[in-house]
Order: C-alpha cells, then sequence, then structure tokens
C-alpha cells in the first residue's frame, strides 16, 4: 500500500517535471519564432525582447535541473524511470543552448539593421530558420508523446538544415566576392546561419533522448541508416518479447 | 465385507468421477461466459444449462445497454466533433479528455493518439500556459500552431468549467475579424492620405497666388496645376460614392437590360480620347469590337463603369506604344465575357491576389509620376464589386514584360439575346 502511494507520488513528480521541461521548450520556440520574426521585419525591438527572454530559459534551466537534482538524491531510480531523468537533463541542456543560438540571431539582427540594411539573400535564412524552429517543435512533441517515429523524422530533416547551411555558405561568399563593403554584414548573416544549423543539431539530439527514453537505444553519434537499424531491431525484440508474454500468460491461465 | 468395501470405494470413484466432470463443466462454462467469442457454447446438463440461460439472457440486457449507450456517445461526440468552432475538454489535472476536429487542426492535435496527454505539453505557447495554469476567466488571443492550415490564425480561447473541476476549453477563430478590422484602419487612413496630397498641393497654389503677384502665364499654368489637383479629388470621391452604392444596394435583378453594343461604343470613344489626351494622337493602338449580338440583364450604369475602369487602366498602363485589345465574347458555358489585353509591362504574381484591394499599387511611385493623371487606386475594387454582384468574377492573368489580361465573366443566366436586331 505504502509502496503504491510511494511510487504513484513519484510518477506526479515526474509528471511535474516534464510538464516544467516542455514549458520551458514552449519558451524557447517562442524565442526562436520571434528571432524569426526580428530577422524577417528587421526590427531592432523584436530583437530586444529576445534577449530579454533569454533571462527567463536560462532561470528556468536552473529551476528544473534543481528540481531533477532532487528527485534522483530522492528516489534513486532505475530502469526506464532512469532514462527519462537523464534525458530530461539532456534536453534541457539542448533547449537552453537553443535559446542561446536565438539570442544570438537577435544580437546579430540588431547589428545589421544598426549598419543599415544591404541586399543580402534573407530570404533563405529565413526559410532556415523557419524550419529549425519547426524541428525544435516537432522534437518536443515527439518527447510529450513518446513518439519515436516523428523522432526518426528530425534526424533526417537535420541532414536538410546542413545541407541547406552548406549551400548558404557558398552563396555568402559569392557576395562577399562581387561586393567587398557587404563583407561586415555578410560575417554576421554566416553567424546567423550558423547558429540556425546549431538549433537544427539541439532538435536532433532533443530527438535522440527521446529515442532513448523509449527503446533504451542510444543512437548519437551514429548514421541515420545505423540508428534506424538498431531501432527496428530493438521494436521486433519487443515485439517477439510481447509474443511470449501472451503465451506465458495463456499457460498460467489453463494451468490454474 | 470386502464386497462392501469394494462397493463404497466404486461409490466414491463415481462421486470422485462425477465431480471431476462437473469441475471441467464449469470450468468451460466460465470460460465461454468471459470470452464467449474465442470458446465455444459447452454442452450443458440441467443444472448449468439453466444457470447459463439466465445468465445469457442477463448479459444480453447489459450488453444491449451498453451499445446503447456507446452509440449514444458516439452521436455525441460526432455532434461535438462537427461543431464549427474549436472544443477541447479537460481533465482536473489539465489532461484531454476529448478534443474536436477544428481544435485538433488548429494545434496539429491527434484526438485518439492525444487523449490523456496534458494540454500545455503540446500547446506550449507561454501566454497560453500562463493563462491555463492560472485558470484565469478572461478570454486570452493567441496564434494557431504554426504549421496549422491558414497561416498565423488568431485565436480567441475562452475556458467554462464543468463537472468536477473539469474544463471546457473554446477556441474561436478571430483572424477574418482582425483582418476586418485592419482593413478599416487602413482604409480610413488611405482615404485621408489620397486626400490630403491634392489639399496640400492646392493649399500651397492658393497661398502663392495670394502672397505673390505673378504674370498671366503663371497665373495660367498654376490655375491649371489646381484644376488637374480638384479633378482628381472628384474622381476620388466620385468612385467612393460609386463603392459605397455598390456595397448598400441591393444585387441588380435579372429585369435589368443593358445594350452592350451601346455602352461598348461609348467606352470605345472614352478610351481613345483619354488614350489621345496621355499620348497625343496615333501612338496607342487600340482595338475594341463593338458589335457583341447578344445583351446582359444588368445595370448599364455599373457595366459601365466597370468596362471603363478596365480599359482606362490598360490605357495608363501599357504606355505610349501600347496595344490594346477589348471585346466581347460568348464562353463555352453559355456565359459572357468581356476581355481587355494590354501589352504592357505586366504584374508579378505576388500583387495578383491583392490587386484587387482598395488603394492598393503595384508600383506606387510609379503610379504616380508616370503622367499627370492617374487612376484614384479604387478602379478594381469597383470593378470586382461589379462582376460579383451580378454572379460574375473579374479573372487577372498577366506576365511580367509580356502584358496583363482582364476578363470581366458573367453566368449564362445573365446573357440575354440581343436587342440589336430590333432596333434596327
Amino acid at each position: 500500500m505504502t509502496d503504491k502511494h510511494l511510487s504513484s507520488q513519484f510518477d506526479s513528480e515526474l509528471a511535474h517535471l516534464s510538464s516544467h521541461l516542455l514549458a520551458m521548450g514552449g519558451l524557447v520556440e517562442a524565442q526562436l519564432r520571434q528571432a524569426l520574426e526580428a530577422l524577417t521585419d528587421q526590427s531592432d525591438e523584436i530583437a530586444e525582447a529576445v534577449l530579454a527572454g533569454e533571462l527567463r530559459v536560462n532561470a528556468m534551466e536552473i529551476a528544473i535541473d534543481d528540481e531533477l537534482t532532487h528527485i534522483i538524491a530522492r528516489r534513486q531510480p532505475a530502469a526506464v524511470d532512469l532514462r527519462l531523468l537523464l534525458s530530461v537533463a539532456r534536453v534541457t541542456a539542448n533547449l537552453e543552448r537553443a535559446g542561446d543560438e536565438a539570442a544570438k540571431i537577435a544580437r546579430m539582427v540588431r547589428s545589421i539593421v544598426s549598419a543599415g540594411s544591404h541586399s543580402l539573400p534573407l530570404s533563405d535564412l529565413r526559410l532556415a530558420c523557419d524550419l529549425a524552429a519547426e524541428m525544435i517543435a516537432k522534437s518536443l512533441d515527439a518527447f510529450a508523446r513518446l513518439d519515436t517515429t516523428t523522432a526518426i523524422t528530425i534526424l533526417k530533416e537535420d541532414i536538410v538544415v546542413d545541407r541547406e547551411f552548406d549551400g548558404f555558405v557558398r552563396k555568402l561568399i559569392t557576395y562577399m566576392m562581387e561586393d567587398p563593403r557587404t563583407i561586415s554584414a555578410s560575417l554576421d548573416l554566416l553567424f546567423i546561419a550558423k547558429a540556425i544549423e546549431r538549433i537544427g543539431d539541439h532538435a536532433k539530439n532533443i530527438a535522440e533522448s527521446v529515442i532513448y527514453v523509449v527503446k533504451g537505444a542510444d543512437v548519437r553519434h551514429r548514421s541515420l541508416t545505423e540508428a534506424e537499424a538498431e531501432i527496428a531491431e530493438i521494436t521486433a525484440a519487443e515485439n517477439a518479447e510481447k509474443i511470449m508474454d501472451a503465451h506465458i500468460d495463456f499457460g498460467q491461465t489453463r494451468h490454474e | 465385507m470386502n464386497f462392501i468395501v469394494i462397493l463404497l470405494a466404486l461409490l466414491l470413484a463415481v462421486c470422485v468421477a462425477l465431480l471431476l466432470i462437473e469441475r471441467r463443466r464449469a470450468r468451460r462454462f466460465v470460460r465461454w461466459i468471459t470470452d464467449p467469442a474465442h470458446n465455444p457454447m459447452p454442452e450443458m446438463s440441467a443444472t448449468w444449462g439453466l444457470a447459463a440461460a439466465y445468465t445469457r439472457r442477463a448479459l444480453g440486457r447489459e450488453q444491449a445497454h451498453a451499445n446503447e449507450s456507446a452509440a449514444r456517445l458516439a452521436t455525441l461526440l460526432a455532434a461535438l466533433d462537427a461543431l464549427p468552432v474549436g472544443i477541447v475538454l479537460l481533465d482536473r489535472e489539465g489532461r484531454i479528455l476529448f478534443c474536436n476536429a477544428i481544435a485538433a487542426a488548429h494545434f496539429e492535435l491527434d484526438p485518439a493518439r492525444d487523449r490523456g496527454q496534458h494540454i500545455v505539453h503540446l500547446v506550449r505557447d507561454p501566454a497560453f500556459v500562463a493563462w491555463h495554469e492560472q485558470h484565469a476567466d478572461t478570454p486570452l488571443e493567441m496564434t494557431a500552431h504554426p504549421d496549422a492550415p491558414g497561416l498565423s490564425s488568431r485565436l480567441m480561447v475562452q475556458r467554462q468549467p464543468y463537472g468536477d473541476d473539469c474544463a471546457l476549453l473554446l477556441f474561436t477563430d478571430v483572424t477574418a475579424q482582425r483582418q476586418t478590422e485592419a482593413m478599416r484602419r487602413d482604409f480610413v487612413a488611405n482615404v485621408s492620405h489620397e486626400i490630403r496630397t491634392p489639399l496640400t498641393v492646392l493649399a500651397g497654389f492658393v497661398e502663392t497666388l495670394q502672397s505673390l503677384t505673378l504674370s498671366r502665364d503663371e497665373q495660367t499654368r498654376y490655375l491649371a496645376l489646381m484644376a488637374q489637383q480638384t479633378t482628381r479629388m472628384q474622381a476620388l470621391v466620385a468612385d467612393l460614392l460609386t463603392l459605397s452604392r455598390l456595397e448598400g444596394s441591393p444585387p441588380p435583378g435579372m429585369n435589368e437590360r443593358a445594350d452592350l453594343r451601346e455602352l461598348t461604343t461609348q467606352c470605345a470613344a472614352e478610351t481613345h480620347a483619354l488614350s489621345v489626351r496621355l499620348y497625343g494622337a496615333d501612338a496607342q493602338k487600340i482595338e475594341i469590337e463593338t458589335a457583341p449580338d447578344f445583351d446582359l440583364a444588368a445595370t448599364p450604369a455599373e457595366l459601365r463603369s466597370a468596362m471603363s475602369n478596365l480599359l482606362a487602366n490598360a490605357v495608363r498602363y501599357s504606355g505610349a506604344k501600347g496595344k490594346i485589345n477589348a471585346r466581347w465574347s460568348r464562353e463555352n458555358n453559355g456565359g459572357a465575357r468581356f476581355e481587355v489585353a494590354d501589352n504592357g509591362p505586366g504584374i508579378a504574381p505576388d500583387h495578383l491576389p491583392r490587386l484587387t484591394e482598395r488603394f492598393y499599387r503595384v508600383d506606387r511611385s510609379r503610379a504616380r509620376h508616370a503622367h499627370g493623371e492617374d487612376g484614384t487606386g479604387l478602379g478594381l475594387a469597383i470593378v470586382k464589386h461589379v462582376a460579383e454582384r451580378h454572379g460574375g468574377t473579374l479573372q487577372i492573368i498577366s506576365i511580367l514584360g509580356q502584358g496583363s489580361r482582364f476578363a470581366l465573366v458573367f453566368p449564362q443566366a445573365r446573357v440575354v439575346a440581343g436587342q440589336t436586331e430590333k432596333s434596327l
């Protein structure tokens, strides 16, 4: 009885922790959308708002880490609970860094605005930034639903963002060669592009954490095909186990 | 003695056997009753048969009752699903009990998979999360999921508590409302701007005439410029009145008659005059076919205004080397079509959807300075209104660098046999 009571309290602690983590995720998502808006409208004010929001993201990171430490110290979790807590720690760190990148974009936008406008390829960046923000949103959805299918699609999308980044760098170089006066603005854009690329990486890391919680497979630093193969293997094993369990259950009821 | 012992043993054996058989029957019975789909109905002796019959009847009643309840629930949920607003039902912890199709589309939810999920885990907009946690009574305005259909729709969300600490969230789409508000604000700002510009010019000349002594020639020139500005203001006011009349009056009835031959002749004369005034004689090549063999059930004044607006636009935007072709024709489906084609600069695709908005100009600076006389910015809005009031449409096809085609298309119901022969 006591045991059940304790574990259900543990469950509610975990639920709270997830809620806080996803609330932080929502904040980072909003930061990214705002940074994108600042970039699109070339707005100094919106960029300022992003920089202000960054402080809240940092505060939430510390609060979640604190909560996490307390839970681990008191409950000494194992198996899936331990994987979940480890993943919460990883996701928090990744979200905080994605938030940092959003702030970085805002800072660059301010620098571009104060330097005056140039005819630089901003629309490409907007598309990439939109894609990266969407990836973060999707990775958080996948975390909330513990949905590995979406997590795998995010791993694939990260490849697209990386490719966009490479293409963008080549494009910027042609701009800089054509007109050396655009170099300093181009460098700002390069930093923005790099920040967007990093946001994509953070989304990918979050997706990997989802896979780790659900499947127990660590697919970090693996190629996409390897990761997919491992996940398929684990799923197959799980299914086999389920069938075995069903047989055992059946057998037991027969014997009674 | 021996015989008695054997008899007893036999009796015992029979008893045990009977007991075992009975047990097996009981077990089969239990198995059948718990899962009738996968286990055959056992043959039954009197006692078990009676029990089975009663149980079966009771179960049947229960089943019918359950089926009826399930059907009623399904109807109710289908009704909720069909509501034109977004609805999410939450339990006391804020977990999703039900969400209808519209709410699911707003936030990219999956009604089946996301049941039992905390709403703030999936709708993570910080403003919404804060609002949700405060259990605020006041409605909140927020944006839908960025990927949801209808780019960045604005939603108004309200909370309605019900039952045991549960809550109903009601999402209303207020995008159209916000757009209308923005349009009204823009409209007032635009009208004021359009009127203030010629007024400023006029005031400047009046001041000059008052304070400086000018030669006869200068006076004439200034007065001509002033006349130009007043004409522009008159045209603007006339167009505004036309628009408000078009908006305020009921659609034209089917017994109206517009004599296309006469209208087209009038419009052609006007168009030639305008072209000559702007670019001089023989600059533009204008061909207008004036002999359609049918008429329209349309208000002549409105139709004339629409036609002359399209023609005047073609003259203004195709420049001194413009070629303009206009004609009435019949559509394959029996409708009628008035098409004006020019070889002007064309219109970029991103401008096309907004072209019929009031005061929308593709290129403000060029429209204003190309020549002394320009449009009011209301022309296409009027044309579109006229077309729609007659059940028709305004079609625009344009290719940058090659020219544009504007077509007024009317449905067959509006086409009537021409009166031209009778009048001849």
